[in-house]
């Protein structure tokens, strides 16, 4: 396998596979309670007992890091389900139709690009209420341009490839049309791009955590574990530093794997 | 060719060239803010009870005729279709409204709050082009494979930290350890310079993986093959002919840029505790003021659209092959592809 001779690739899907076991089965991981802490050991540095140390209740830090998983990663996926969805249907709606249809559509989508989209992610949160899920769907509809520009012109390309039009003279109605011949082809930029906004949704649902936007204390998700620990970074540095440094881990991870499928088209 | 301006030929020229661009750019401020008042205003929640009830304390009120004058002060009443006129007719004439968390005039909030922010943007986005060309050179003239290797690890590090994270760190270490600079606040000069490395950090990287691809580029082409065979040294073909080349196609990312810095203010100025747009836009939402969001929300589309049309336009100058080619949509399609190069 010519994969296997890059080892940036093997160790970035080893701690892919790692991260998505420790979001499905926390318990297997974890070795206190996520929620209960020991008074005494408060504010313990990283040791034997306490991983990645302990908070100013007496939590353990690496629990607690365990038990975010899901709700951060999860919340993540989601952004980029919403966005891949969002863009595909309505990418693929603007590219086969064409005309003024697909003229209007894509003025909206110059619009939602326009605005940065943690921003949009902002009025998202702001009118439909804070909690994780706001969140993923606001990043989720700012990254959604971007996700209808590139389905749009994939199909744009597609729409005019002979086998397309090979099957529209034998009589192929159009919904087998378009889904036989031009999602399939052109679905692989729109998977890779998806690939790569992963990276992109963890960092922005993590950001607008520790601002106060998503998941709320007690919760352990990981913005919402660094920004807990801010108050502490002069006494209790790695309150702060270790969560970011498990999201910095991550995205690299995936960044890498990402840019992987992007080379091997 | 004519001299500029003499000729009505070229006058028409130019005009052509700009008239869809400045159409473009007063629709997608005109769409922008529409969008942003339907998300306000049309999904459920009445704005000013939501605002109300996080203000809190004797500030909620229940009393109909009360609400009714809160209402008319925040240019909140009357029917939709109204309230949309109203507020568009105002946004003309330059006045944003009274924000109703604070009473202030948000056009004022604004005003007070972009110069911080701009300052720190600026010498982000400086620090990050400068220290990414400085990278590329030396990854590209260096001898040694292991420098390179080294050197293009950075950027997607760089684009891998979160802010808050290189934020906290850089406040640890030259606030806290080496007490070299402030660790917040906006009043000492000296207090931009960490605010500033932590953007300057994914801008830079961002920046840098399009303009290594322009220099990877202009090394394959024929005037880099002929510098070589002259014999000129790696250092005077990078500077003399590589530089300028690939740093004029790398302008168009400059949107993509500012579009990310309008977003990072805001965890950033969380951090380290400064005034500016990106505190007021959390402050704002948290507070579910959106009298403040609206306004934030116009003056970062207005001020991402210029950059935008100045860097197209500035490419048509630059550059007069793209004249004939580049369509008015060209900044975001370069974007989009530089988003999958990413």
């Amino acid at each position: 396998m010519r994969l296997l001779r890059q080892p940036g690739i093997v160790l970035s899907a080893l701690v892919i596979l790692l991260t998505v076991a420790v979001m499905l089965w926390p318990t297997l991981f974890a070795t206190h309670d996520p929620y209960e802490g020991v008074a005494v050991d408060r504010l313990q540095g990283p040791n034997g007992t306490y991983l990645f140390g302990t908070d100013h209740l007496g939590r353990d830090l690496y629990s607690r890091v365990v038990y975010g998983a899901f709700l951060s990663l999860a919340s993540a996926g989601t952004a980029v389900l919403v966005g891949v969805v969002v863009g595909a249907v309505v990418g693929l709606l603007s590219g086969f139709v064409g005309g003024r249809v697909d003229f209007v559509i894509m003025r909206f989508v110059d619009v939602l690009i326009a605005v940065p989209s943690i921003l949009l992610a902002l009025i998202v949160v702001a009118s439909l209420g804070f909690g994780p899920w706001a969140v993923a769907l606001g990043v989720g509809l700012g990254a959604a341009g971007s996700f209808t520009r590139i389905m749009r012109s994939q199909v744009v390309r597609v729409r005019n490839e002979e086998y397309v039009e090979a099957a529209r003279t034998l009589g192929v109605r159009w919904p087998s049309i378009l889904f036989s011949h031009i999602l399939p082809n052109s679905a692989r930029p729109v998977i890779a791009y998806a690939a790569l906004e992963l990276g992109t949704a963890i960092l922005a649902v993590s950001a607008l955590s520790f601002l106060g936007f998503g998941a709320q204390p007690p919760e352990p998700e990981w913005g919402a574990l660094v920004s807990a620990g801010r108050d502490f970074v002069s006494t209790a540095w790695w309150l702060s530093v270790i969560p970011g440094i498990v999201i910095l881990v991550i995205v690299l991870a995936v960044n890498r794997l990402a840019r992987a499928i992007g080379e091997n088209r | 060719m004519s001299t500029a301006g003499t000729s009505p030929n070229r006058a028409v020229a130019v005009l052509r060239y700009l008239a869809p661009k400045i159409v473009q750019f007063v629709f997608v401020i005109w769409a922008t803010y529409t969008v942003t008042f339907l998300l306000i205003h049309l999904l459920p929640g009445d704005p000013l009870l939501a605002a109300l009830s996080v203000k809190g304390g004797d500030a909620t009120t229940t009393d109909p005729a009360e609400l009714e004058i809160l209402r008319a002060q925040y240019g909140l009443d009357g029917s939709l279709w109204e309230q949309y006129w109203g507020h568009l007719a105002q946004a003309l004439q330059g006045d944003l409204g009274v924000s109703i968390a604070t009473g202030q005039n948000v056009g004022d909030m604004i005003a007070r709050a972009l110069p911080n922010t701009a300052a720190v943007a600026i010498l982000a986005l400086l620090l990050g082009v400068v220290s990414s060309v400085i990278v590329t050179y030396f990854a590209y003239v260096t001898r040694w494979a292991w420098v390179r290797n080294t050197l293009l690890q950075i950027p997607p590090l760089g684009v891998a930290i979160p802010a808050f994270l290189s934020g906290l760190v850089l406040v640890s270490v030259f606030a806290f350890g080496l007490d070299l600079f402030p660790s917040s606040g906006s009043r000492s000069p000296l207090s931009i310079v960490l605010p500033a490395v932590t953007l300057a950090l994914p801008v830079g990287a961002i920046f840098f993986q399009v303009f290594s691809a322009a220099v990877l580029e202009a090394m394959a082409s024929p005037y880099v093959f002929t510098a070589t065979a002259k014999g000129l040294s790696p250092r005077t073909i990078f500077l003399k002919h590589v530089l300028r080349n690939s740093l004029l196609p790398s302008i168009t990312i400059l949107g993509l840029l500012i579009g990310y810095l309008a977003g990072g203010t805001a965890v950033v100025e969380t951090v380290f505790s400064r005034d500016g747009i990106g505190r007021l836009t959390v402050d704002a939402v948290l507070s579910r003021d959106s009298n403040v969001i609206q306004g934030i929300i116009i003056v970062v589309a207005l001020v991402y659209s210029a950059v935008n049309l100045l860097v197209d336009l500035s490419y048509g100058v630059i550059d007069p092959r793209t004249r004939a080619t580049l369509s008015g949509r060209s900044v975001a399609r370069a974007k989009d592809e530089a988003a999958v190069e990413l």
